[in-house]
């Protein structure tokens, strides 16, 4: 029998694994994917982004999705026939890999949202049992230990820190942030530096940034990314098993005693550990939480409250661009627009929160980057006229020519809370099943209409920057469709087990030696990407294993 | 849009190929292949067999409006003809799906990376001034 064993290897299992490995406790870590390195993560367009190489085929692995309107009604889709893909990256370290690190704390308000903002209808918004004071020592030691490179710069509202400023200098710019700089500073915008987990320096063992001008989407070739396998699992003696999908935990009316997996190849295991650890991301977590029924929990392990599942969450809001063309610009100007690989790395918060026709509003964040480099996807944006008709031939290659080299585009993400809802939760589907014959999960959606209106607010203050800058062809687009990586809910942590399924501590509350330490925990999501967050916490609930095991 | 009685006429690939000239020529003229990438598609894991079927029913549907319109399949017409069927067929929903679709498997045979077969000597990318990612690619994805 191990001391931990950890189901899920991403941004919520590594630190757990980091932490306990390094205090001298075995530690096994149970990944559904394959194992990479720094020399795997190549840049091949065709199969990162168009093949989907780092996620399960929906062949063999989907999702049902039930799309709610606000009457109730709802219209079904199966993943496999709508491709409506919700898999983020089954490999050592998670979706951590292949994300942009874009990292922004939350802020105090955000936990307690219910308390400062007030209840709003048909949301069930609730203040979590811990503040942000409790999670900013965590928040700091990932700035330390995964590496979080930027600068602190004072803005209205900045959250209390208590390091003065991230351990790693800013990285290499473009030059068109300074043109967006004094934009801001026109329209009394306050304009920060993206803090990003990605080293701007050698340092942690790891290789700086080389700017390969394909992050997003992409493993990090040099281990500069901090993902959760560069910067945490392969800085410890955790044993890791691939190709072990956990479908079953095993339990008694105190505790979880074995965990259950299959290989590709249908063979079963089985593993038995004093502590188990759930991270596989939000839905999958909850799947296996309620395909874990026995007969001492007969609505799902853990799930006395009838909680499981419930309040899932995404980050709400949207995106939208603007060009700029060279016709506008000088040689000089144009030169720096088109400098490719370094970053654009700016965001503003000047809205997180706001006032509009005397009611206080929960706002959100918005960052700034250049359209992906993508080149494929660039130029397929291109084949239809203005009219929506198809284009090709000459009348195409010259349209293709002149933007993607005349001209470049500037996108906003705008990020705002999600807010849980009684439509939006995970359940485990009656008939469909995976490969491995296992019930997939039905993922319900609901997005409230106050989040299209806090989003909707943000894109407006986006587009006045991008109006200032002179870009053309400004656009954006706020809409319910949720981010499959932008997860989050499922097993709320809460002081109150009827209405929770996890105690403050993120242990189940009807289990002695059960955690989940990825982004089910969470009540509401802050108007941030949620990586940030996910790591704090996970270091946090880290501490707490370690004093039950001592 | 349902049956076809052009079955053995001509091969999806020939017509494909034959497509790409049409729709992209200068791919052609910067010296880039990009037929047999359409191999790769066709034998491709990741790309299913509902998407497959759609191409070679696209094929099909392409050559029937060819014969009606000027009584021959695509590859035996001239030119200007075939460009004509391309914009007839575009302004039905199916044509406009399939003509798309071709496209996108063009231009990542175009540009993705060469270890695809495409992009030679990375003309695509020179045309574009467009420098790819590195690390590059050893094996192509299948």
């Amino acid at each position: 029998m191990v001391d931990i064993c950890i189901i899920g290897s991403g941004a919520g299992g590594s630190p757990i694994a980091y932490e306990l490995a390094n205090a001298g406790f075995s530690v096994v870590v149970l990944e559904k994917g394959e194992d990479y390195t720094e020399s795997d993560f190549t840049k091949d367009e065709i199969g990162v982004t168009r093949r989907d190489m780092f996620t399960p085929p929906l062949s063999e692995q989907k999702h049902i999705i039930n799309e709610y309107k606000a009457d109730g009604t709802f219209t079904r889709y199966d993943g496999e026939k709508s491709g409506w893909n919700f898999w983020n990256g089954s490999m050592v370290g998670g979706s951590s890999n292949l994300m942009s690190g874009y990292f922004h704390r939350l802020k105090p308000n955000d936990f307690k949202l219910k308390s400062v903002y007030g209840k709003i209808k048909d949301a069930n918004v609730v203040d979590w049992p811990i503040s942000y004071e409790d999670l900013e020592p965590y928040y700091d030691k990932v700035e330390k230990v995964v590496g979080v490179s930027g600068k602190i710069v004072k803005h209205k509202h900045l959250e209390p820190r208590s390091s003065t400023d991230l351990p790693y200098p800013e990285l290499q710019t473009n030059g068109v942030t300074q043109w967006f700089d004094a934009a801001c500073k026109v329209l009394g915008y306050e304009s920060i530096p993206t803090p990003r987990a990605i080293l701007s320096q050698n340092a942690l063992g790891r290789n700086a940034c080389y700017y390969s001008n394909f992050c997003g989407s992409y493993g990090c070739a040099s281990g500069a990314k901090g993902s959760g396998r560069a910067a945490l699992l392969q800085k410890c003696s955790a044993k890791i098993i691939t190709d072990a999908f956990v479908y079953k935990l095993e339990s008694t009316d105190k505790k979880v005693t074995r965990a259950y997996y299959y290989t590709k190849r249908g063979i079963r295991h089985s593993i038995q550990a004093k502590i188990f650890v759930v991270a596989a991301q939000a839905i999958e977590t909850s799947r296996l939480l309620l395909n874990s029924k026995n007969k001492y929990f007969p609505q799902g392990l853990a799930n006395s409250s009838t909680e499981v599942g419930k309040n899932l969450i995404f980050s709400a809001g949207g995106s939208g661009s603007g060009r700029f063309v060279f016709e506008k610009l000088t040689p000089q100007q144009q030169k720096e627009l088109m400098e490719v690989g370094v970053f654009f790395n700016r965001s503003l918060q000047d809205w997180y929160a706001y006032e509009k026709n005397d009611k206080e509003y929960k706002g959100g964040t918005i960052d700034f980057l250049f359209e992906h480099q993508n080149i494929i996807s660039r130029v397929m944006r291109e084949v239809y006229d203005e009219n929506g008709n198809l284009m090709w031939g000459d009348a195409l290659a010259k349209k293709i020519k002149k933007r993607l080299t005349t001209s470049r585009v500037l996108t906003f993400e705008v990020f705002n809370d999600w807010l849980p809802t009684d439509k939006c939760f995970v359940g485990v589907d009656a008939k469909a099943k995976d490969k491995y014959g296992v019930p997939v999960g039905v993922i319900n959606l609901y997005g409230h209409p106050h989040d299209l209106e806090v989003g909707e607010y943000l894109a407006k203050k986006s587009v006045e920057v991008l109006q200032k800058l002179g870009c053309e062809e400004i656009d954006y687009s706020i809409s319910s469709a949720p981010p499959p990586n932008l997860v989050a809910g499922g097993c709320r942590f809460g002081n109150d087990a009827k209405i929770s399924v996890l105690d403050k501590n993120c242990k189940a509350h009807d289990l002695e030696n059960l955690y989940v330490s990825d982004a089910s925990f969470m009540p509401t999501g802050g108007s941030v990407p949620y990586t940030w967050t996910i790591y704090a916490n996970a270091f946090r609930i880290a501490d707490v294993i370690k004093a039950q095991l001592a | 849009m349902e049956g076809c009685n052009l079955f053995a006429v001509t091969t999806p690939m020939q017509t494909l190929g034959l497509m790409h000239k049409d729709l992209f020529p200068q791919a052609q003229e910067l010296g880039i292949k990009t037929a047999s990438y359409m191999n790769i598609v066709f034998n491709h894991s990741r790309i299913s067999d509902a998407d497959k079927t759609f191409l070679k029913n696209g094929v099909k549907w392409l050559n029937e409006e060819a014969v009606k319109m000027y009584k021959k399949e695509y590859v035996k017409l001239s030119a200007l003809q075939r460009q004509k069927v391309l914009a007839s067929v575009t302004q039905t929903e199916w044509g406009n799906s399939f003509v798309y679709d071709v496209m996108n498997y063009m231009f990542e045979a175009m540009l993705g990376d060469s270890v695809y077969g495409g992009n030679n000597h990375e003309a695509g990318w020179k045309w574009l001034q467009f420098e790819g990612g590195k690390p590059r690619p050893k094996q192509a994805y299948m």
